[in-house]
């Protein structure tokens, strides 16, 4: 079977910067092979790894959901892969083309929104921007303005399409990059947190945008840190952590995969740390707590085998140690309990 | 789409959204062009100070011309060149870093040198535009005229350009490395546009600094034309300036390109293409 994007045991490694996040990805990387004692050698400054050994093979047509916190490598990989970074090891591949030796030919057949509303010109219009790009993508000139206009209606641009870009909404600005990404008519998009800093509705807009580019075919790479927005668009998923791939399946067999267990999610006040006495409880295989300080709560999210059978307990236990129960519910697994499990952290963490 | 023809359409691209932004900024695009006649008015003015009937003595006896004016002014024009080729690209990819829009571009499937060749014909439209209105505003405000025609110091002009966009190229490599060149680039800009003698014959640098002036390829450039335009005796042989230039430009372009080229592939590597 061929795949549209293939990534074979990528691997990235930046130098460390004395001040500051690593380049690629902003703060992740392990410190890894710190040579410190080789004084004014390049290769005494240690390495920060912002991905690690990733492999993905994406099918034509398809929606793949690249899911992880800030920093995790979703960047890093998708720059990889969109000819921007070279890989420190491994090899990637663009319908067909090597994303290192054949940067041109990658570039021919992929749309990109990276860096989003700020890949585009603020003091030209929307149309003009479309223009210059159309031309970097060397689309001749008829064609190009037949393809500006679809692209304008299509996106609901076409009322602000002489309008300077300062003049738009974060929305419109990133409607405009997707557009930018679109007017080469690629087969492969890569969509960099396409929706974030979007309000609901701008955000819920350009989803179903997303939506209809795959039925027309596209294969998307997708990256977010936003759950429900993984779990609705991809057809398969890869939670990636500190630079690894610790997950990758369809969003239903990834929650299936808990459902060996309930999630239990208690919400109380007054409480210490819950983690030291929730864990004791008979039956739960894992806790997470997290302090919500907008509410002064304890938000604490129980995996357990059965929840009728523990809840007494439980209960119990808040009183014991003085607490209030202000909500007491138990949910079907989502994402974000798949990736508490895999992690053992939240994903806005 | 031919491959002359995509070239041409890319490079007019970059060249239209350019001027376009530029014309987004009228105060700024107004100042730009008149900046360098109100540079000139002060030194216009002394000149006359210094001159009897429209002729200075002194001035005469160094360089072979009586015209200080339009020495200086042909000088405000090497200037300009100058000028741009160390501001012009480096500062269009820093605008790019910063604005957000470089990756964008990085992304299209066209050689970034081309991308950067089309922003140095950006820079090369811009400044000539800031010439014609030099020459207009001189023209008219203090009755500046250059009689012979400047076709002659093409042959000079071309290689000059040519070798200092090559320069261009490698600076705008270093403000990919960098990220904030300025400091640097204004001093450097400042020293060779002075050492070259935009404002004044090199003659009268004291030797070391001559020594430095007459290192510099610029030089050679600006002695040439303007020996052709005002019929004055060159540094050295014209056929010898020309030669100098010719290497200047080859040496230039080929090592601007290389430098550019490595820097860009160092910074795919590391990962800094982003970072400002």
């Amino acid at each position: 079977m061929s795949f549209m994007i293939e990534a074979l045991s990528l691997h990235k490694e930046f130098p460390a910067r004395k001040n500051g996040p690593s380049p690629g990805n902003g703060k992740n990387g392990d410190p890894r092979n710190d040579g410190g004692q080789r004084l004014f050698s390049p290769k005494a400054r240690p390495q920060l790894v912002a991905v690690e050994d990733v492999s993905l093979t994406i099918q034509s047509g398809e929606i793949f959901g690249l899911l992880g916190p800030n920093g995790a490598g979703k960047s890093t990989t998708i720059r990889m892969l969109a000819t921007l970074l070279e890989p420190s090891r491994g090899t990637a591949r663009i319908a067909g083309f090597d994303v290192v030796r054949q940067p041109q030919a990658v570039r021919r057949r992929l749309g990109t929104v990276l860096g989003g509303e700020r890949s585009t010109y603020w003091k030209l219009t929307g149309r003009e921007n479309l223009e210059y790009f159309a031309a970097l993508y060397q689309i001749p000139g008829g064609e190009a303005r037949l393809r500006i206009q679809e692209l304008l209606a299509r996106l609901d641009l076409e009322a602000k399409a002489n309008e300077l870009v300062e003049r738009y909404s974060s929305g419109m600005k990133q409607r405009l990059a997707l557009a930018r990404a679109l007017l080469p008519r690629p087969p492969v998009l890569l969509l960099d947190e396409p929706t974030v800093g979007l309000d609901p509705q701008s955000a819920r807009n350009l989803r179903q945008i997303i939506r209809e580019l795959k039925e027309q075919g596209h294969t998307i790479l997708l990256t977010t840190h936003y759950m429900e927005e993984a779990d609705q668009l991809s057809d398969r998923i890869a939670i990636i952590d500190h630079g690894r791939v610790i997950a990758l399946d369809t969003p239903r067999a990834l929650k299936a995969s808990l459902t060996q267990q309930e999630v239990c999610r208690l919400e109380a006040a007054g409480l210490p740390d819950p983690k030291p006495w929730a864990s004791q409880i008979p039956g739960v295989q894992e806790v997470n707590c997290r302090f919500l300080t907008e509410s002064q709560t304890w938000e604490v999210t129980l995996h357990l085998k059965d929840y009728r059978a523990a809840a007494p307990e439980l209960l119990r236990l808040v009183t014991e140690q003085g607490g209030r129960v202000i909500q007491l519910s138990v949910k079907e697994p989502t994402l974000e309990d798949v990736f508490l499990s895999l992690t053992g952290k939240a994903l806005r963490d | 789409m031919s491959g002359l023809l995509a070239t041409v359409r890319i490079i007019w691209a970059i060249v239209k959204k350019d001027l376009l932004v530029m014309l987004r900024y009228p105060l700024n695009t107004f100042m730009m062009m008149v900046e360098p006649i109100m540079w000139l008015t002060p030194v216009y003015f002394l000149g006359r100070a210094f001159s009897s009937n429209s002729v200075a003595r002194g001035f005469l006896a160094t360089t072979g011309t009586g015209d200080f004016m339009t020495f200086v002014l042909l000088g405000t024009i090497a200037q300009s060149y100058i000028s741009a080729a160390f501001w012009g690209m480096g500062m269009a990819l820093r605008n790019d870093m910063t604005s957000g829009t470089l990756e964008a571009n990085w992304l299209a499937p066209v050689s970034r040198l081309l991308l950067l060749f089309g922003k140095s014909v950006s820079s090369l439209v811009r400044t000539s535009l800031n010439l014609v209105v030099i020459l207009a505003l001189g023209n008219q405000l203090f009755g500046l005229e250059i009689s012979a025609p400047f076709w002659k110091a093409g042959a000079y002009l071309l290689p000059m350009l040519i070798g200092l966009y090559g320069f261009g190229f490698a600076y705008a490599g270093l403000v990919l490395l960098l990220k904030d060149a300025n400091v640097l680039t204004d001093v450097t800009n400042f020293l060779v546009s002075t050492l070259s003698g935009s404002s004044f014959p090199v003659k009268v640098l004291p030797t070391p600094l001559l020594m430095i002036s007459l290192a510099l390829p610029m030089t050679y450039g600006l002695d040439a034309i303007r020996s052709i335009l005002l019929g004055i005796p060159p540094l050295v042989a014209l056929g010898w300036e020309s030669l100098i230039l010719i290497i200047f430009a080859l040496v230039f372009s080929l090592a601007g390109s290389y430098i550019f080229r490595r820097v860009d592939q160092h910074v795919r590597r590391t990962g800094t293409l982003s970072m400002y």
